[in-house]
């Protein structure tokens, strides 16, 4: 009899675990619907490209966070991609010596580093030595961030290619590098592209190593890459700390246009592939 | 022969080194004004004076409290559910819904952590005041946890139940690997043992315990580590309360409220970076701690 | 593929860059930092003069007066806006860097705002106010409260004092108020833009970042009393007390009490090449039966000398703001703007403001 009734609790228990662990984002998602779509139908695309009004007075647009966004977002894959994808390559052709064992652990510890530390080590080294906020800061504190990403999916492709295929290649006479760079990186690509991929949607809606780094921007789109410039995350961020109501609004609805953001680029991936680490 | 392409590698790979050590080397001496002033009475006070030009102390230990609070109480949450979640997932679900829950858990831990922020100080932060806080302080107010009067609503308990909201998938991502990784064998002994879903359930997760040990530290290191929506709903203030929902501040918050402004004094950007160290050691231990176990596991 | 990814992120960007910025050679742009007391109208004054002179574009980020003199200490903005004077300490910083000049541009006012149902027309004076903040009056049905509000029906609850969390003038501005009127206040608490507020360890004070999340805590918590802006207390209908001024009488905050004070002390505002010389004591509870005792002059920080375009720049900005925006259709409600010969003090530094 107990048995019987601890199985039902049992089952009663890990059935509303599922519930309250999904729950959240519905209601997130739905609020972020509600609340940001009255805003993007009132504006229209002029909210996509008008920049914020006035405090109390209107709605405007975020046309200046969205196109620091995409620029950061470009930057930073710029800076790190390369690295990366170099760094995943060695840890994953090297991974008994004993500095691609370690290259693994650092990036393991490196994507779960707290990312407002990377964002105060640039405004250290960077943002003071130049004496001003700058795309160039905001990309290289986000280029930090993606690269463990794009280097651990890129070893984790690489070394999921059966061995056959690598013996084979070496057999033919080839070089090292060219069998990574021709066959391998090849047979991979698609790791590796869900890799960057992923590492373009974390970046993308990261605030806190922008904080100290970007400067931000509600005027201005672009002014070159060694002044400030805006993200949409950081707009939001400001802005829900601001007491207008109209911020407010702008903000729901730059949240709306995030969220869209972040499942365009992630959704495809996730459904092409099992498993994703973010 | 040697290999020349390692060697091609090894300066790009080292460079991800090279950031990280730079990255210690840089807290460390941006730390040093303050270590020099103070000793470690910036980690075990709780003070805040700023003064221009004028004697100046500073005390992070309310930050450091409220990191660690936050952070316990959130997994005290996330860490059920996370199971509960992944045995279901696992065991009780038809593999139809199977892929889309696990979808949906990898967008919520995937989904950028402003928009939890948003939601936090909008719309979780008022539902916790009116529906939990409230109750619990009008009638349980004599127990410690529920002393403090839930004015704002923002406070410990609000960023606990976010984080937890946050680092559930991922937790339970890592648990529900393990969970599926157990041997076929041992999972068919078990039932044939004729025990009940629940007996063999929790044999089961008794199996697996290093997963959960390794995803409740590595759960742990993200809660802490959190900036921007835990600053939204936290209240930020210096205090350190025993109730859930007293305001607080987290070592993360701290740095996002006052490095803005930290450098018209003389020691308060030594005293952020010092902050800022300790989350770098909590963090780096913790995830270190975490990684070990998952790889022991793992290799055993 | 990867290749692929990379050019249509490239194309992407570049139309976007290509169709929304059409970059007029002439395109200037100045960067400001710092109150946000002031913010609302300095926003309304960008948006009227931009609306004048298309090709000028500037972005004022409103994070607090101390955030703002750092950031202008540090280079990273063309010029800050900040509440209570620079300190003599970083005036001299800033001197090593070139010459700054400090003029005020508009006024305002620290006001005492109170969330106690039932209760209107309270009315404090600066002792009895001065204790409320440090904790040493527990109810609101306090003996001193009461002898000052003997008409009203004042509950027996405790009082919750919200301050700011953040850096912030208005901060300053207060305490230094507060530190006038209390001796004690003075010798206990004193005054800063952070000060450690001993309502804290009694748990009946809460901090809220920036004038907004004072006033948010407000209007949530019953029995609760805080400082804020007037514009602020304005437009959130916010219930404000009524301060006992020097000559003894009690005045709320409006344009009328707020000119009587700045009459009062405007021969106080120091020369702009010497702003480190302006005393927040001296402007605070002024003399005459009228004036209200915490008024706040807001104040712009710049450079006396800028590159080319940004000199004539700035300098047309702000003459502008000193005279034009200074008229009541470029004025927010809530601030008050600034009587001729305070405005003269500001146009003389702006007109000062060299090429390098």
């Amino acid at each position: 009899m107990l048995r019987k009734i601890k199985e039902k609790l049992f089952l009663l228990g890990i059935t509303i675990a599922t519930v309250l662990t999904i729950l959240p984002l519905f209601h997130i998602i739905l609020s972020v619907i509600l609340n940001g779509l009255p805003v993007l139908l009132e504006r229209g695309l002029a909210f996509l490209t008008d920049t914020v009004a006035p405090p109390g007075d209107g709605l405007g647009g975020i046309g200046p966070a969205i196109v620091g966004t995409f620029v950061l977002t470009f930057l930073a894959s710029l800076m790190g991609l390369p690295i990366a994808i170099l760094t995943g390559i060695f840890s994953a052709e090297y991974p008994n010596s004993l500095i691609g064992r370690a290259t693994k652990t650092l990036l393991m510890i490196m994507m779960e580093f707290p990312t407002i530390l990377v964002g105060l080590f640039v405004m250290d080294i960077m943002v003071i030595p130049m004496g001003r906020y700058s795309a160039v800061a905001g990309a290289l504190a986000l280029a930090i961030v993606m690269m463990p990403y794009v280097a651990v999916y890129t070893e984790q492709a690489l070394r999921e290619i059966p061995r056959i295929y690598r013996e084979g290649a070496f057999a033919l006479g080839l070089s090292r590098a060219i069998v990574v760079f021709r066959i391998l990186m090849g047979m991979a690509r698609k790791g590796i592209l869900t890799g960057v991929l992923i590492g373009i949607a974390k970046v993308a809606g990261e605030t806190a190593p922008l904080l100290f780094t970007a400067g931000g921007s509600y005027r201005v789109y672009f002014a070159g890459l060694d002044r400030p410039i805006g993200a949409i995350p950081l707009l939001i961020y400001d802005l829900v700390q601001q007491p207008y109501e109209n911020y407010h609004q702008i903000a729901w609805g730059a949240s709306l246009v995030l969220m869209l953001i972040f499942l365009a680029i992630f959704l495809p991936i996730r459904l092409s592939i099992k498993e994703v680490k973010m | 022969m040697k290999d020349r392409f390692k060697i091609f590698l090894l300066p790009v790979s080292s460079i991800v080194f090279g950031i990280f050590l730079l990255m210690l080397t840089v807290f460390l001496i941006a730390s040093l004004p303050i270590f020099e002033k103070e000793g470690l009475s910036i980690y075990t006070t709780n003070v805040w004076k700023a003064v221009e030009g004028g004697e100046e102390f500073y005390g992070v230990l309310s930050a450091i409290y409220g990191s660690v609070y936050t952070s316990v109480v959130a997994l005290i949450i996330a860490l059920p559910l996370s199971i509960g979640f992944a045995v279901f997932v696992i065991d009780y679900v038809p593999a139809k819904f199977k892929e889309i829950l696990i979808i949906l858990t990898d967008i919520m831990a995937g989904l950028p952590t402003i928009l939890y922020g948003i939601w936090g100080a909008f719309v979780l932060v008022p539902i916790l005041r009116d529906y939990v806080m409230k109750p619990l302080y009008d009638h349980l107010s004599f127990v410690p946890l529920f002393s403090y009067p839930p004015t704002t609503g923002y406070s410990y308990l609000s960023a606990g139940v976010l984080l937890a909201i946050m680092v559930t998938p991922f937790a339970s991502a890592i648990i529900r690997e393990a969970y599926r990784m157990i041997p076929r064998v041992y999972r068919e002994g078990v039932y044939a043992l004729g025990l009940t879903r629940y007996e063999a359930t929790k044999v089961l997760v008794g199996y697996i315990k290093p997963a959960i040990v390794a995803g409740t530290l590595l759960a742990f290191g993200r809660a802490v580590g959190e900036t921007v929506a835990v600053s939204l709903v936290v209240g930020n203030t210096f205090n350190i309360h025993p109730s859930l929902f007293a305001p607080g501040y987290t070592i993360s918050s701290l740095i996002a409220n006052q490095f803005g402004n930290a450098f018209i004094y003389r020691y308060m950007p030594s005293a952020l970076f010092a902050s800022g160290l300790a989350l770098f050691v909590i963090g780096l231990i913790v995830n270190v701690l975490g990684l070990m176990v998952l790889r022991r596991w793992r290799y055993a | 593929m990867k290749r692929f990814a990379v050019l249509v992120a490239l194309a992407i960007t570049i139309s976007l860059l290509g169709c929304q910025q059409k970059p007029q050679k002439s395109e200037i742009i100045i960067y400001g930092s710092g109150a946000t007391f002031p913010l609302p109208q300095i926003e309304k004054w960008i948006d009227d003069y931009e609306k004048l002179h298309p090709n000028v574009k500037i972005e004022y980020e409103g994070k607090g007066s101390g955030a703002g003199q750092n950031d202008f200490e540090k280079g990273l903005v063309d010029f800050a806006g900040t509440d209570p004077p620079v300190s003599e300490d970083l005036w001299k910083r800033l001197e090593k860097r070139g010459q700054p000049l400090q003029f005020p541009e508009i006024v305002g006012a620290v006001v005492v705002v109170y969330n106690v149902p039932g209760v209107d027309n309270l009315k404090l004076d600066g002792e009895t106010l001065a204790k409320i903040f440090m904790g040493d009056i527990e109810y609101w049905d306090d003996q001193a409260i009461k002898a000052l509000n003997p008409n009203a029906k004042l509950p027996h609850e405790k009082i919750i004092v919200v301050h700011r969390a953040d850096s912030s003038g208005t901060t300053q501005i207060f305490t230094t108020y507060l530190c006038l009127v209390s001796k004690d206040f003075e010798k206990r608490v004193g005054s800063g833009k952070i000060v450690d507020w001993p309502v804290d360890k009694m748990g009946r004070g809460l901090g809220g970042k920036g004038n907004t999340g004072v006033v948010e805590i407000l209007k949530s918590t019953k029995y609760s009393i805080a400082y804020t802006e007037l514009a602020y207390a304005l437009r959130e209908n916010l219930k404000m007390v009524a301060l006992k001024n020097r000559a003894g009488n009690f005045v709320m905050a409006n344009e009328t009490t707020i000119k009587s004070a700045v009459k009062a002390v405007k021969a106080k505002i120091p020369p702009p090449d010497q702003g480190y010389r302006e005393n927040l004591r001296e402007l605070l509870n002024a003399e005459g039966k009228d004036s209200y005792p915490i008024v706040a002059f807001s104040h712009i920080l710049i450079w006396k000398s800028y590159p080319k375009e940004k000199a004539k720049a700035i300098r047309d900005f702000f003459t502008w703001v000193l005279t034009e925006g200074q008229k009541r259709e470029h004025i927010v409600e809530g601030y008050v703007g600034l009587p001729k010969e305070v405005a003269e003090i500001g146009l003389n530094a702006v007109k000062s403001i060299e090429e390098k």
